[in-house]
């Protein structure tokens, strides 16, 4: 019994939770995107694979993976922004927003994917991890770089929500995100404060495609792999809630992990999507829905 | 009857007048149908059969063709899609009136393709489906299957294991869909019944992207041989994700012959090393045939051939053993010439079964080392066949 404790369910939590990290990581971008630009970006699995993919391209020429972290989103903020400048803003005015957004954002995923596949082909890529080893937890072997990666996400996880709640640049985000007429009347350059947000959403689905990347290989039709999860973590946790995000995301992984002890582990998606009907029929606004309540 | 004279008539001097060699116009090739998938998922596949029938047809027509006929080979795209692969198929049936067909790849097609065959009573063969049915219980008449089944893959893997690590404990990790399931089945059948204990399984859905949830199962059943039928992208993750972990210390990891394929095995790296499966085929094969079919392969293409491209290349040889022995291209003469038929091919001599119309050869283990299948084993035909459970004929 202690013995299973201990070499099952032990690390089959810590596990979990490395999952859970790197959902939550995905989970981000999209629910500030959710939250406060109000755009359901069906795209942003795919700047989830354009983070590893550029990645890939830097690491071939030679650049650090550490280096990579930080010229990615550099990469993609451009990109972001002008995505949301020249396609979001075109229909964002409409009042059937929704619809047009995640229209027009599934569009765009359909063809990066395709870019993805005539530039890097289809045949899969494995960066190596730039930490290997592993080391010993609860007597159980643990791989460093997943355990770098628990430490690292949580600490972009903790940044991202000081940024938009702690800082003053966080509080014009979501000054304008509250009510953008009042935002710009005050002097906010309310369409900038957008186009940067969604970057910045952009951004961090590229931070995630790097950090992922050598743990889950790089494809063209990877951004599919989390983009549902993160989904139902944004959707459980509360749209534009970074706390409702890092407790949805953490749960359903962990509800994941250990039920596939149990279950078959083709069960264990419909039970996390059970879990996000259920939030939906009986609290329509998640678990810290919006982003009033931090 | 007149009309036929002048039709060839007209043909000859067509013939003549474009400056065509006379034997030609005269006794008219051999036209066999090629569908199989030139674009989408199983390009590198069609690529292989397509190379494999053209160095084929080109040796066979140089050194005088089938019975004085040359071959004339008619592709069509099928794109591994069985709608497309019909459609295909009658259009070459009935427009073409080609005499033999084969190039299908997804079993699907290949079964889909069959039933078409006999409705216009012709023979087609297939060089690249695995699905044990296709020569079982959904066999047919006019289908053959010139290359080697899954169950023969699993034997001669079953037979390895036994002989390398007797009364192993095996694991078993397979995609949760039909194949995954059917090749985890038919291997932990073949190994028990050697004495191999079965220690556990799980079967995870298809494009799984965390494998290490189950490493806490696999660990507690303390196997020292684990078994998958993974594929593509998912052995990338699979196989790597153990590597991290340590799973695969002091564990031999065997798997289906898809798993670790040339378009995943970049990917992979090291992580494939060690990895053990059963073959029909090999470049490494050490015979005089092989060496020969590799290296005017590689002169042709620049390439390496596959098992693919070698029983591709393979059925050509058995279609013109079939049709010399027979002196004819009919329907009903050509079966019966083709059953229990030997013939050569690189792998050596291939038997067509009569019973159900699967070819029997020598199987082979091969291990990856280093980026390359080495040859660890070999299996004889008879022990890797299986039994004959075709009722239809």
């Amino acid at each position: 019994m202690l013995e299973s404790l201990q070499y099952i369910y032990a690390p089959q939590i810590v596990n979990g939770l490395s999952i859970g990290v790197a959902v939550v990581l995905m989970a981000l971008g999209l629910t500030i995107i959710f939250g406060l630009l109000d755009v359901i970006n069906m795209s942003h699995g795919e700047f989830y694979a354009a983070g590893a993919f550029i990645s890939v391209s830097l690491m071939a020429m030679g650049v650090s993976f550490w280096l990579c972290l930080l010229l990615v989103p550099l990469f993609l903020i451009p990109i972001g922004f002008a995505m949301e400048r020249l396609l979001i803003q075109k229909v964002f005015h409409y009042k059937d927003r929704h619809i047009l957004t995640l229209l027009l954002t599934f569009g765009v995923a359909m063809v990066l994917e395709d870019g993805y596949k005539i530039i890097w082909g289809a045949n899969p890529i494995k960066p190596s991890a730039p930490i290997s080893g592993a080391s010993e937890l609860l007597g159980v072997m643990f791989p460093n770089y997943r355990l770098f990666l628990m430490g690292f996400g949580a600490l972009i996880i903790f940044s991202v929500w000081a940024l938009i709640y702690k800082t003053q640049l966080g509080a014009i985000v979501r000054a304008s995100a509250y009510d953008k007429d009042m935002s710009s009347s005050l002097g906010i350059p309310v369409k900038r404060v957008y186009a940067l947000t969604f970057a910045f959403g952009v951004a961090l689905a590229g931070i995630a495609g790097v950090l992922l990347a050598p743990i889950y290989s790089v494809f063209p039709t990877m951004g599919r792999d989390f983009i549902l999860m993160a989904f139902s973590v944004v959707i459980v946790g509360g749209l534009g809630s970074i706390k409702g995000a890092v407790i949805a995301g953490i749960l359903l992984t962990q509800l994941q992990s250990i039920s596939s002890l149990f279950i078959s582990p083709v069960w264990s998606d419909p039970l996390v999507f059970t879990v996000m009907v259920l939030v939906l029929m009986f609290k329509p606004t998640g678990l810290y829905g919006g982003m009033k309540n931090a | 009857m007149k009309k036929k004279f002048q039709t060839k008539k007209i043909a000859l001097a067509v013939a003549l007048s474009f400056g065509a060699s006379l034997v030609l116009a005269q006794s008219g090739p051999i036209k066999i149908g090629v569908v199989t998938p030139l674009s989408g998922t199983y390009t590198p596949i069609g690529e292989q059969v397509k190379m494999g029938l053209d160095l084929a047809a080109k040796e066979i027509n140089a050194a005088g063709g089938i019975n004085g006929k040359k071959i004339d080979l008619i592709y069509e795209d099928e794109e591994a899609n069985p709608a497309v692969a019909t459609q295909k198929a009658e259009k070459l049936f009935q427009v073409e009136k080609v005499d033999f067909l084969t190039g299908t790849v997804n079993s699907g097609s290949t079964l889909a393709v069959g039933q078409l065959a006999e409705r216009n009573n012709k023979l087609i063969a297939t060089t690249v489906s695995f699905a044990d049915s296709i020569t079982a219980d959904k066999c047919s008449p006019n289908v053959f299957r010139v290359n080697a089944r899954a169950g023969m893959q699993s034997a001669a893997l079953a037979a390895w294991v036994d002989k390398e690590i007797p009364k192993a404990n095996i694991f078993f990790i397979g995609p949760d869909y039909e194949m995954g399931r059917s090749t985890v089945s038919a291997f932990k059948k073949a190994s028990t019944e050697k004495g191999a204990k079965d220690v556990g399984e799980v079967f995870a859905p298809l494009d799984n992207k965390d494998y290490s949830p189950y490493f806490g199962q696999v660990r507690a059943a303390k196997p020292n041989v684990i078994y998958t039928s993974v594929a593509g992208n998912d052995t990338v993750r699979l196989f790597t994700q153990m590597d991290e972990y340590g799973v695969n210390k002091g564990v031999t990891i065997v798997g289906a012959s898809g798993t670790v394929t040339s378009q995943n095995m970049g990917a992979i790296g090291k992580s494939a090393n060690g990895f053990v499966t059963g073959v029909g085929y090999s470049p490494k094969l050490d015979n005089p045939a092989n060496k020969k079919f590799v290296a005017d392969f590689q002169k042709a293409y620049n390439k390496l051939p596959d098992l693919y491209g070698a029983d591709s290349y393979g059925l050509l040889y058995f279609y013109k053993a079939a049709v010399e022995k027979a002196k004819s291209t009919e329907t009903d003469k050509v079966r019966n010439a083709m059953n229990d038929l030997s013939w050569q091919t690189p792998q050596g001599t291939k038997k067509m079964r009569a019973g159900d119309h699967q070819a029997m050869q020598d199987m082979f283990a091969v291990r990856v080392e280093n980026g390359e299948f080495n040859i660890v084993g070999r299996v004889p035909s008879d022990q890797a066949i299986g039994p004959d459970t075709c009722t239809r004929f």
